[in-house]
């Protein structure tokens, strides 16, 4: 099974508009999924500036998906969603 | 020659305040330092008041290049009696030396100055002036030249008088208990920064005290001559991209310590270097973004908000510096001597998101926030490259 990564943007903008709150995560999402998952903190992903799509941080990539507006519990449903369709 | 001096001082146990007072200024444009460390009568506020006014007026009269004896006794003249002792009193000793190595000193009842070079003690030769309107009122002259990694300590009398009754010191620490705490010092560490050491004689002296609670005010000032340590912070990107690699290589090729201060700078520098950013080994910091490592680099780290954080801790009157990225480029900062800016005018748009708190200034205010803080606090020579 091909491992799942989920990079968390922790740039300026991220940070202030909530990946602050995502930091937790990188301990408690080995916990839960063990090898399957690999979190990595990533400084500025440079996603804020494209497109004019400022307001959308904080932004996370899963493998090479981003998902906007990022909320722990958007990541986790993501991860989920991909576990199962490995299934 | 850089002359890195700094101060460290402790209060007495049951003072609010410390009843010493430091102050110096540095004129870059030609090489000179003045620096006062004053002592006055009794503790906390009044000698507070007494030391505050006598270092400062001493700081002016020297800049003026006033007549030494004349400007001690207008000090004494205008401090403010003591109700209780019916005499107003700060001792001090004056600094004023420039990069070359002249030092001129000028000592009034504080312990004479340590001159250390390759760790052995110099005995300068001084003379003596006594002022003509008040008794007892003699002041030390010294006019020395001193080398590179020469170093020149004055400590207010509570260091010298540390542990005086106690079991194993009946007389205090003395000059001689001083040498020996510095040489000691110096033998462990020959590079040590004047910050450090002053802050390893404070805690020698105070480990000397009876229950570790300080009888008297404790201040020592340390003063090094020695070659300029160069720092550089590269922070944000180039405003003609097509620079970045102009850039980028005179970050390189910097002589010195280094650090990248933003995300998409290090990212910049990265790519042009063809050198990896990596992830440091994650320690949530709360509120602020993580570190990361490339090679050849000291430290690098998010950019604003680290730098906003950096400038909170440098302002406050006692540095708290925490470990955090923050903390980590504030040590960064004040472990040298000469510091260089390299400041990217390239607007980062997402900031100016109004959803975003107002509390993310523009960078280059933050940094020349940064500047004067380094520069008026912590006696740094700084310099700006704008790119």
């Amino acid at each position: 099974m091909k491992k799942i990564t989920v990079k968390i943007c922790f740039g300026t903008t991220c940070f202030v508009m909530g990946s602050a709150y995502l930091q937790d995560m990188l301990e408690t999402i080995p916990v839960k999924y063990g090898s399957k998952v690999e979190l990595i903190p990533a400084k500025c992903l440079g996603l804020c500036s494209k497109n004019g799509e400022y307001s959308k941080a904080p932004y996370a990539l899963i493998n090479e998906d981003i998902i906007a507006e990022a909320t722990a519990e958007k990541i986790i449903k993501e991860i989920e969603e991909r576990l199962q369709n490995e299934n | 020659m850089f002359i890195d001096i700094d101060c460290i001082q402790k209060k007495k146990y049951d003072q609010h305040i410390c009843g010493d007072y430091f102050i110096s200024k540095r004129y870059p444009e030609i090489g000179r330092l003045i620096a006062v460390l004053s002592d006055g009568l009794g503790s906390g506020i009044k000698a507070n008041i007494l030391s505050c006014m006598t270092s400062t007026m001493m700081l002016k009269f020297t800049e003026a290049g006033k007549d030494i004896q004349k400007a001690s006794e207008i000090i004494l003249e205008s401090l403010p009696i003591c109700r209780i002792r019916k005499i107003s009193y700060a001792t001090f000793s004056a600094v004023d030396c420039n990069e070359e190595g002249d030092v001129k000193i000028v000592e009034e009842g504080n312990p004479q100055f340590v001159w250390i070079r390759d760790l052995k003690v110099i005995q300068p030769e001084f003379r003596i002036i006594s002022s003509k309107k008040f008794n007892d009122r003699n002041m030390h002259i010294y006019n020395i030249k001193v080398k590179e990694n020469d170093r020149l300590i004055f400590c207010s009398d509570g260091v010298t008088q540390a542990g005086l009754g106690t079991e194993k010191l009946k007389l205090g620490l003395r000059r001689e208990g001083l040498i020996g705490i510095i040489t000691d010092i110096l033998k462990q560490n020959p590079e040590i920064s004047s910050r450090k050491l002053s802050k390893n004689i404070i805690s020698a002296a105070l480990q000397k005290e009876e229950k570790l609670l300080i009888k008297d005010d404790i201040s020592a000032m340390c003063m090094f001559f020695r070659t300029p340590r160069q720092a550089l912070v590269f922070t944000g990107p180039p405003y003609y991209s097509d620079k970045d690699n102009f850039y980028a290589k005179i970050f390189q090729n910097f002589k010195g310590k280094k650090a990248i201060c933003g995300g998409t700078t290090a990212n910049l520098i990265s790519r042009e270097l063809k050198i990896p950013v990596q992830n440091e080994t994650f320690i949530p910091s709360g509120n602020l973004p993580p570190t990361s490592y490339m090679e050849g680099v000291n430290l690098v780290t998010e950019g604003i908000l680290t730098l906003t954080k950096a400038y909170e801790y440098l302002d406050s009157a006692e540095p708290v510096v925490n470990n955090d990225p923050a903390g980590r480029l504030v040590n960064f900062l004040l472990d040298t001597d000469c510091i260089t800016f390299m400041i990217g005018a390239k607007i980062n748009q997402a900031h100016y998101d109004p959803n975003l708190p107002v509390e993310i200034e523009i960078r280059k205010n933050v940094v020349k926030k940064i500047a004067k803080v380094l520069e008026e606090k912590f006696i740094k020579k700084i310099t700006f490259q704008y790119m």
